[in-house]
């Protein structure tokens, strides 16, 4: 599948982080569930209360090299998935699924107009090209699913494991071992209820060429600067699943994961962990699509 | 919690997949914003006919007293999940969930989920609320589920508290050892009123025409049985033919008067959250 990881960072002249939860989880996601040919949509957003304040002295025994204030550059972060790169960047097609007067129509009002008030906007330029533009860091990323995911009918936990290669590896070579050495100890962690490796795409445009018009900031030199900033911090990010907290520290604790300690010390320049509260819009559907609108 | 179900046949402007993608599309995405809400699913009835699925023969011996006119009577169904009655009725208020100009903001599209009801269905939702027995917590994985629903309407001679007991003792106990299942849950229809002050005081479903109607649909059955299949072969061919075959059929011919099946597509556009919500904002 297609999947594109998009941090985002809320407008924080007018929105707390929990009001930004309610405008894209509500709102938002109200239009954006819709786009055509979605075929998963979960919605990733900090935790109100940092992993360093649950875990303790034990978060430096599991992190090293965390990029400063890492949760400022973003409040969320959606992961949409597609069964190819073209149904993404033609996810904007609008299609009859509103019934109407007329029968089966195209919704009028379908909107992304909010995303001027709800993401952290690019500031103004003197010729106004960056109107109604917000800063964001569409990623795609190459999954790797090693634990299927999946779910009760409870909120779990779900843990983000940031990662930044070892300068002394080659791409190939980090991702080789990532997958042959370290996520096949890492995926047997007791107590994961899912467990997805992705590395990010290497072209930093992947995600948006063709998605945003050519002339949108984010291909500006300013804009690109930005970007480069925030997607050099990290190669990849590991999805986590667990029960609980307590069963995340329980597998940090682990016989499996002191194996993976010293290998953590030859791949990584950086690692670092973030929990997020998932909100899960569209269950993703790696099998085939059915032959109807389905989500 | 508080479960809810509601019935609805399209509206005759739209074909079945018309509905679908009306249901699916533009009412759930307002749907799933409705205040408090804990758990939102759709279940549309399914293109294939399970005698295409399972066999015309293995459908007839599970089937008993079937109504003729069963699948006019609507094409999908939508469960709500709520805290309490008072969430539920609170949910048709506007949401403060749209951020604009002068921060977050209320949108009573939320509250009116969309609008489309007159456009949507014909009629007002068969809207009841279900004594719910959770037999096997429903896993789902990351891909569709084969969804089977089993309607069942209790034997005349058998008082309603009995066959409750009966219906989610050893009955629901059987069934959920049966293999290829992911979940099972158990219905009952219960006669709390959950259409006043849910639904406008004109709505159909407040006629004679309206009551009559919902009715005739109410008296084909009195309870679902949800099942979330892994593997429905498996499930089958154990249910027809497995060690505990035999007793369920005659524990069903003791319990039931009618007992059918509808395979369902499941959209699930809030995921249930069976414990204490989040003191934020989460779907």
């Amino acid at each position: 599948m297609y999947k594109v990881f998009a941090f985002l960072k809320r407008n924080t002249a007018l929105l707390s982080h929990d009001e930004y939860r309610a405008g894209h989880v509500g709102f938002h996601c109200c239009n954006s569930r819709r786009l055509k040919n979605l075929r998963g949509y979960l919605v990733n957003i900090w935790a109100n209360e940092d992993l360093r304040a649950k875990l303790g002295d034990q978060y430096d025994a599991i992190s090293f090299n965390e990029p400063e204030a890492f949760t400022d550059y973003w409040d969320g972060f959606p992961e949409v998935y597609f069964d190819d790169r073209e149904s993404w960047t033609r996810a904007g097609t609008p299609e009859p699924t509103r019934a109407t007067e007329d029968g089966l129509s195209i919704d009028e009002d379908w909107t992304f107009d909010d995303v001027r008030f709800l993401f952290d906007p690019v500031e103004s330029v003197s010729d106004e090209s960056t109107a109604g533009e917000f800063h964001s860091h569409h990623l795609h990323m190459e999954e790797h699913l090693f634990v299927p995911v999946s779910r009760p009918e409870h909120k779990i936990t779900k843990v983000i494991q940031f990662f930044r290669r070892a300068p002394t590896l080659s791409t190939d070579a980090f991702q080789a071992k990532m997958l042959e050495d370290y996520a096949a100890i890492a995926s047997q962690l007791p107590g994961l209820l899912g467990y997805v490796v992705n590395f990010q795409d290497e072209n930093m445009d992947a995600a948006i060429e063709g998605y945003y018009p050519a002339d949108s900031w984010r291909f500006s030199e300013a804009g690109r600067a930005h970007r480069a900033e925030f997607s050099n911090l990290f190669d990849g990010a590991t999805e986590m699943h667990f029960e609980s907290i307590e069963d995340f520290i329980k597998a940090m604790n682990s016989p499996e994961h002191q194996q993976l300690t010293q290998l953590e010390r030859s791949l990584f320049d950086a690692l670092w962990y973030v929990e997020v509260d998932e909100n899960l819009i569209v269950i993703p559907n790696r099998d085939p699509a059915p032959g109807f609108y389905f989500r | 919690m508080l479960k809810v179900f509601g019935f609805v046949t399209r509206n005759p402007s739209l074909t079945h997949d018309e509905y679908r993608a009306g249901h699916v599309g533009y009412h759930n995405s307002f749907g799933r914003r409705l205040n408090n809400i804990r758990g939102y699913l759709l279940n549309v009835r399914s293109n294939t006919h399970l005698n295409d699925t399972f066999g015309e023969q293995v459908v007839d011996q599970l089937t008993r007293g079937e109504p003729i006119d069963f699948d006019e009577q609507w094409d999908g169904w939508g469960q709500l999940m709520f805290d309490s009655k008072e969430h539920y009725i609170a949910g048709r208020t506007p949401a403060r969930d749209r951020a604009d100009a002068n921060g977050l903001q209320d949108d009573e599209m939320a509250g009116r989920v969309g609008g489309d009801f007159d456009y949507l269905y014909a009629g007002s939702p068969f809207q009841f609320h279900v004594d719910e027995h959770v037999a096997k917590p429903v896993i789902r994985p990351e891909r569709k589920l084969f969804k089977l629903a089993q309607f069942v309407k209790r034997t005349a001679d058998l008082e309603p508290d009995l066959f409750r007991a009966y219906w989610t003792g050893r009955y629901a106990t059987l069934i959920s050892q049966l293999p290829g299942l992911t979940g099972l849950v158990f219905n009952l229809r219960t006669s709390l009123d959950v259409m006043t002050e849910f639904f406008p005081a004109d709505a159909e479903g407040f006629t004679s025409q309206g009551i009559e109607r919902r009715n005739h649909f109410y008296s084909s059955w009195d309870g679902i049985i949800e099942y979330w299949l892994d593997d429905p072969a498996m499930f089958i061919d154990e249910r027809q033919s497995g060690q505990h075959s035999q007793t369920i059929t005659e524990m069903e011919a003791n319990l039931f008067d009618r007992v059918f099946y509808r395979e369902v597509d499941e959209t699930v556009a809030v995921l249930p959250n069976r414990n204490l919500a989040p003191d934020f904002y989460h779907r």
